[in-house]
């Protein structure tokens, strides 16, 4: 108890902890999203990737990347840069006052495809690469971007990871019951703020679970002598509260579409003019959930793979909520193991399949 | 048992049943509509104090926020349209 007593004394003056860490460069720029190439561990010429498909990682739109890069010994990328992946990542940095009328097939067709040939590219002229192809991941609403992505241009994906991917929008929760009222006008959201303020989505986020903000100070009360948890809380937490507006032409389109239409599910989606359908996706697919995830619950991501032409595909299903059970300690352990096995395994250099712990196998 | 974990157990009971009665009432369309009345409301009369706004501007003969905007937005699509062609000519000159 003492010990927790002299904890809380020091909260205040800790200092912010460093997010974002692992060194990267800007590989493409473009209107306010950037791509960034991780370097390899050690920088020298035999610390080269050793895998040669690219491992392209699309975030959330309303969220920061770091969060796949969030402290040193706690970063997704850095783990997967450590076991010899080229790992390039979206930064879909701010949008500005002008980025209202950004549509959803400006990102997802125009930016993403973008990001994908880039990242191919840049493998492909150092001389060991993967032929124009990628293995794409999707975090969130990324994964929902990634899916729609992989349907629309199936060509260039060598794999396909969903990482807690909102796919069929009947099943996600009181946010799709609330914009789904009659009352609920996204129309006239989007004419009077153009983009859509975080600060009006956070709050909606916190109602999936409002006693959230109380269950985390009671942890930290509990863990505050805990310096290793504290730094791990503190970056979580500014990460939780940096968050982007949504542009909101491409805000509309997802409310009335997705959430609204499920047109996803149903087939009804078309991007850039040219119908979505699902069952063009013939790469490997992998659908990743957790169980305590109140954001995207999981039948609402386990779907996808119901519904994709893939002849390989597989399902990881872990206990965790939807941020912690991918940056977490346990995570280092459980989750990311499993994706770098799942990259090497569809590498374009392999040959033969390899084991992937811990996945259930749904192929036909 | 000390008396924290006694406490944090009554917590964690607490929370759960909170949470899980708080959904409930959430998911209620009874809180939803007016919810969603109440935003929409408020949106339109932003939508209408800023096209009042505007007109002044307007009649004053100045650009409008919106117009601003505009001029931004074809200015990032025109440098996308340039990368467009930038990566189809790099193609081309390909083997």
């Amino acid at each position: 108890m003492i010990e927790r007593l002299l904890g809380l004394t020091r909260l205040a003056r800790r200092t912010p902890p460093a997010v974002g860490l692992t060194p990267a460069d800007v590989v493409h720029r473009e209107n306010k999203w950037r791509l960034l190439r991780y370097r390899p561990t050690g920088g020298g010429p035999g610390d080269a990737p050793r895998h040669r498909t690219p491992v392209l990682l699309v975030p959330s739109l309303i969220n920061r990347h770091y969060v796949l890069d969030l402290t040193p010994g706690k970063s997704f990328v850095e783990a997967m840069v450590a076991r010899g992946h080229d790992v390039f990542i979206i930064d879909w940095g701010t949008p500005a006052a002008e980025d209202r009328f950004v549509d959803f097939d400006e990102i997802c067709d125009r930016y993403i495809g973008r990001a994908v040939r880039v990242a191919a590219r840049v493998r492909d002229r150092e001389g060991d690469g993967s032929g124009g192809k990628v293995h794409l991941l999707g975090y969130c609403l990324g994964g929902t971007l990634a899916v729609i992505h992989a349907a629309a241009h199936p060509e260039r994906i060598a794999s396909l990871v969903a990482l807690a991917a909102p796919i069929d929008f009947d099943e996600a929760g009181i946010m799709a019951r609330w914009v789904r009222t009659k009352s609920f006008d996204v129309g006239a959201l989007v004419d009077a703020m153009g983009n859509v303020p975080w600060p009006l989505m956070q709050a909606a986020f916190h109602l999936l679970r409002p006693t959230l903000p109380l269950t985390k100070a009671v942890s930290l009360v509990e863990r505050a002598w805990d310096d290793e948890f504290l730094d791990g809380f503190f970056a979580v937490e500014r990460w939780s509260n940096d968050n982007v507006s949504f542009p909101g032409a491409c805000y509309r389109r997802y409310i009335e579409a997705l959430y609204r239409d499920n047109a996803l599910v149903t087939g009804r989606l078309s991007l850039a003019g040219q119908p979505v359908r699902l069952q063009r996706i013939t790469c490997p697919t992998l659908a990743v959930t957790f169980e305590g995830d109140h954001i995207v619950p999981e039948a609402s991501g386990r779907v996808l793979l119901d519904l994709v032409g893939s002849a390989d595909k597989r399902s990881i299903r872990l206990r965790g909520g939807h941020v912690g059970a991918v940056v977490s300690r346990k995570a280092a352990t459980t989750l990311w193991p499993q994706l770098s096995a799942w990259w090497i395994e569809h590498d374009c250099a392999n040959d033969g399949p390899a084991h992937l712990p811990g996945a259930a196998n749904d192929s036909p | 048992m000390s008396a924290w974990k006694l406490w944090k157990q009554m917590f964690d009971a607490w929370e759960s049943t909170t949470a899980d009665f708080m959904e409930q009432v959430l998911r209620s369309p009874a809180v939803l509509e007016p919810g969603g009345a109440w935003l929409t409301g408020m949106m339109k009369l932003k939508t209408a104090s800023d096209k009042m706004a505007a007109g002044w501007w307007g009649a004053l003969g100045l650009p409008t926020k919106r117009d601003q905007e505009r001029t931004l937005h074809l200015i990032n699509q025109l440098h996308s349209r340039i990368l467009d062609l930038e990566e189809r000519l790099e193609g081309a000159e390909r083997p």
